[in-house]
């Protein structure tokens, strides 16, 4: 084969390899270290960033909203964008127990482009071992630990029709008061009709903020208040929210998508509710409960195992150390309990981040969300966020000391 | 249980090797080290091993991350059996198994200077007789004399390679005489000479894509070693997605002894008189090793790692700002509701566009206004049936952005513009095949150059390493990576390295690295 003649051809290759050095010779001495693609990420979520309180309001009894922004020594120009709909993993450290958890952010994303911040709103759980510290010792001028914007329970115009039925209960309303607002400022072209279930009146959350809004705009936004346990004096829905409910106000089904948030003992009674209405699975985006409040309520999972506790032999790197672990906690618990730290955004087995290796022993997965690779699966590997030790374990956790928890005080 | 000896370091204080990054170069330079029984620690600064080669998991769907097709594994016995085979299953016992590509690719070009569907089988004389059908003025013995040539390159490359630098002419004169007359050549002044009609190179190109250059700049060895090691073995894909497979090699390397560890990010690497001594961790660890190897590219190690930075000589940032960084992807995933057949998508890989040009498809990685114009399409479904549930189908949707090009987007515009991208493309393929795509849409997620930059790190996002232009292409850079060593027991591995991008290249040019220390190592006596 010739190209150009047999001796420009055999020419050639040295004559590339001069080509090189002269490229390399004139380069620029200069190093080439600027990443405007690194910045964009940085702009959009972040492994860790700290962020101050800077307005608390309590919104019902048992719920506060938490204003909160950049704190003031970020090197941060701005607090990453998010979709409406995520949620941030909050992590702190309550006497050297480091715990991370999932809050909704229940502001708008428009609110990061102009004022700058973000809104989380808590709700104190009865037995929450963490939201009752917080709700007690998080002040104006606290500063926060965050990993995120995480999560999938947006709006995608690519994916989704654009009348959307919200299914809220409890603190379940964070997100569609993010997208509530986003409609109302017309970023996003939707409608909206939300049905919101909670106990007491006095428990509904931003009850007069949404119906302003909805108010305001009749054809697009629509909030229905729903009560569980409802005084004399309500005049709206009672009980619990059913497939007879969200026909009477969502109109037919057909044409929609519906976005579920709430407690797990919502998404238990609905799942019949829903089922009955055969909306097919791509019309329903659920967003996660994170840990259940009690595994033995499932029922795949061996009640005699309820009292044991087992030992844990934890791997990180070369470290090894031995912990106690209940059957009925998340051995992620297990290990914050025993002051490790791994990695955790969702604690509802879906992320990923909290993937760790079990080299020997027994665990019970909750297979209700088992977000693991089917790789995985194969090679022993587990997310001790959805898992519960039916052994002693002898488990391998990445290392994670790079994140802040901001400690309670 | 309680027997268990507590140690309070994660690390040995020293390592014979220490690996940068889990990603396919630096799992193929430990998995041979660990082979070898060296003490070798893998830093991965992910929570996953991988790096590009991963997947991730949306509601009932697990997707492949960036994998079309694996070059050079062949069948698994035979002459054809290719070296990833070899070096994954013979030589290291890695579980992994491998299921067959079903044909080459599926070409739709929808302009109207050159409208075509057809179906490009596997075997050069099954894929020259479809050429020569689908294009009736396709001179076959031209065709045939191409593929020769090919053949001849791809050996000739395969023997260079396992020369270390010194290269024996003799032979080469002898045996590769064409692959000396067209080294140093781009495919399209080599291919030129064939003198195929417009409509025959269209069906010949589009394996061109996977290396992110058009034919007036791709260096010819490279693309001729691709084309005939595609057709000839055929291109197979990791069973259970490439997770399940780096997944598997992380198992072996710490069967075999050695030492993965994840969410480990190496902040610096420590040198002294032009030594490596060692690594730090992001929080403050150092780690003793003589050796280094390093899966991230030079933009990265000389630009950011290397310390102190002032031991970077000049000569090395002048090399890397020589030479040209890859396109970054952009790519639609989706999990659809129907059947691969109620969707119309017969066939695993499909090359959509409106032309095959490939000056004008680079050209249109170049802006942002609209998408690229070409798109390679996976149904997944179509190698491995079982990968989502009965009555789904896993779809991905894929282009490529030259590297600078998302410099401008921000992240006010950034969700509006990934989108208007992922509609257009989708939009292509559903009239392309006609498949109601947006109407079964369950799961859609959409990664960017950013996407990538986020979980691996890549420089600005690239996923094609350094440009394979023939003035850096494979041949020279194996002949000059002697000169180009600033620092003694530094190695690269991945597609920054001497191999290039793709599957096949990163994990081999790790075991390359592996045996370039290894082989240090001897010389010293170590
Ligand atoms: C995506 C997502 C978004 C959410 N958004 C919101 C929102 O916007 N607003 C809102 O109010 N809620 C939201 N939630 C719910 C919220 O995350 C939970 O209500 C919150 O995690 C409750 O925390 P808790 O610590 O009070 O209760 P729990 O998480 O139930 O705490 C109890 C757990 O801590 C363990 N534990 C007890 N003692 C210890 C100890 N000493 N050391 C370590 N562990 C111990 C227990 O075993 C138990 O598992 C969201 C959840 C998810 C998944
Ligand atoms: S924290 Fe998300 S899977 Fe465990």
């Amino acid at each position: 084969m010739e190209v150009y003649g047999r001796s420009k051809d055999m020419a050639q290759a040295s004559k590339m390899q001069r080509e090189r050095k002269k490229r390399w010779k004139n380069a620029s001495p200069v190093p080439d270290v600027e990443d405007p693609i690194k910045e964009l990420s940085k702009g959009l979520h972040l492994k860790n960033f700290q962020l101050i309180i800077t307005d608390i309001k309590e919104v019902t009894k048992t719920t506060k909203t938490y204003r909160l922004k950049l704190a003031p020594d970020s090197e941060l120009k701005r607090l990453p964008l998010f979709r409406a709909g995520q949620y941030l993993s909050v992590k702190v450290n309550i006497d050297g127990v480091k715990v991370t958890r999932p809050y909704s952010i229940s502001s708008a994303p428009s609110d990061v482009l102009g004022d700058g911040f973000y809104e989380l709103t808590i709700k104190i759980k009865d037995d929450g071992f963490l939201s009752l510290e917080l709700f007690e010792k998080w002040k104006t001028g606290s500063i926060i630990s965050v990993s995120g914007p995480h999560g999938n329970m947006y709006f995608d115009d690519l994916r989704d029709l654009n009348e959307i039925v919200g299914i809220a209960g409890g603190s379940g309303i964070t997100p569609f008061r993010s997208i509530i607002h986003e409609i109302a400022t017309q970023k996003l072209d939707l409608k909206l009709t939300v049905l919101y279930g909670s106990r007491y009146e006095d428990d509904i959350i931003f009850a007069e903020e949404l119906s302003n809004l909805a108010g305001k705009l009749p054809d697009k936004i629509k909030v229905v208040n729903i009560c569980s346990e409802p005084s004399e004096n309500w005049s709206g829905p009672s009980g619990f929210i059913t497939a007879e409910l969200i026909k009477k106000y969502a109109g037919p089904i057909e044409g929609k998508t519906f976005f579920i948030c709430g407690p797990q003992a919502m998404y238990e009674f609905l799942e019949k509710e829903i089922q009955s209405l055969n909306i097919p699975n791509r019309r329903i985006r659920r967003e996660l409960y994170g840990q259940p409040d009690n595994i033995t309520m499932n029922p795949k999972y061996l009640v005699e195992f309820k009292d044991k506790t087992f030992n844990i032999t934890v791997r990180i790197g070369n470290k090894i150390e031995t912990i106690k672990a209940s059957a009925t906690e998340s051995v992620l618990v297990s290990l914050e309990r025993a002051g490790i730290v791994v990695d955790s955004q969702c604690r509802s087995g879906e992320c990923g981040f909290c993937r760790s290796l079990l080299i020997s022993g027994n665990i019970f997965i909750n297979d209700e969300i088992d977000g693991r690779r089917a790789g995985d699966k194969k090679f022993g590997f587990f997310h001790p966020c959805s898992s519960y030790p039916l052994s002693d374990l002898e488990i391998k956790i990445p290392s994670f000391k790079f994140v802040k928890f901001s400690p309670i005080k | 249980m309680s027997s268990t000896i507590h140690k309070s370091s994660s690390f040995d204080s020293s390592y014979d090797v220490v690996v940068i990054g889990a990603g396919l170069g630096g799992l193929g330079a430990a998995l041979n080290l660990a082979l070898s029984q060296k003490s070798v620690l893998l830093l991965e600064q992910h929570n996953l091993p991988g790096g590009f080669a991963s997947s991730f998991v949306r509601g009932r769907f697990e997707f492949e991350i960036s994998l079309h097709e694996m070059c050079a594994v062949g069948p698994p016995e035979g002459p054809l059996k290719g070296p990833i085979r070899y070096v994954l299953h013979d030589e290291s016992s890695v579980d992994v198994e491998f299921v067959p590509v079903p044909e080459a690719y599926h070409l739709i070009l929808t302009g109207e200077e050159h409208k075509i569907n057809v179906k490009l089988p596997f075997g050069v004389e099954n894929f020259i007789d479809t050429v020569c059908s689908a294009v009736p003025e396709t001179p076959r013995e031209s065709l045939v004399k191409y593929f020769d040539l090919c053949r001849e390159c791809s050996e000739a490359l395969t023997f260079v390679a396992r020369s270390k630098g010194k290269i024996d002419f003799k032979t080469l004169m002898v045996k590769y005489a064409s692959f000396l007359t067209t080294s140093g050549y781009s495919v399209a002044e080599v291919t030129n000479k064939f003198r195929f009609p417009r409509k025959t190179l269209d069906l010949l190109y589009p394996y061109s894509c996977y290396m992110g250059l058009p034919a007036s700049r791709l260096d010819f060895t490279i693309w001729a070693s691709l084309l005939h090691l595609y057709i000839t073995q055929g291109a197979y894909i990791p069973k259970g997605t490439s997770h399940q497979m780096c997944s598997a090699i992380d198992t072996r390397i710490r069967e075999l002894g050695g030492q993965t560890e994840y969410n480990t990010k190496v902040k610096k690497i420590l040198v002294e008189d032009r030594k490596v001594v060692g690594v730090e961790t992001d929080d403050g660890e150092k780690i003793k090793a003589k050796y280094v190897i390093t899966n991230c590219s030079p933009h990265l190690v000389y630009g950011k790692l290397i310390s102190p930075a002032s031991a970077v000589p000049v000569e090395a940032h002048k090399l890397n700002n020589s030479r040209r960084l890859g396109v970054s992807a952009f790519v639609v995933y989706m999990g659809l509701d129907a059947s691969p057949k109620d969707l119309n998508l017969e066939s695993y890989g499909y090359f959509i566009s409106p032309h095959m040009d490939t000056e004008k498809i680079n050209k249109s990685m170049l802006q942002y206004e609209n998408m690229p114009d070409l798109t390679a399409s996976i149904c997944l479904n179509n190698a491995i049936p079982d990968c989502s549930p009965p009555g789904t189908t896993i779809l991905s949707i894929t282009t490529a952005f030259g590297i600078d090009v998302w410099k401008n987007i921000t992240p006010e515009t950034y969700f509006a513009t990934k989108n208007k991208f992922a509609r257009q493309m989708i939009e292509q393929v559903s009239k392309a095949l006609d498949s109601p795509i947006s109407e079964h849409i369950e799961e859609i997620e959409v990664a960017t150059p950013q996407t990538f930059s986020r979980y691996t790190g890549s420089f600005k996002g690239g996923v094609y390493g350094y440009d394979l232009d023939p003035w850096d292409s494979l041949v020279i850079r194996s002949q000059v990576k002697n000169k180009e060593e600033f620092f003694k027991g530094l190695e690269f591995a991945g597609g920054f390295a001497a191999m290039g991008h793709g599957y096949n290249s990163s994990l081999l040019s790790g075991r390359q690295a592996a045996r370039s220390v290894l082989w240090k190592m001897k010389k010293e006596g170590g």
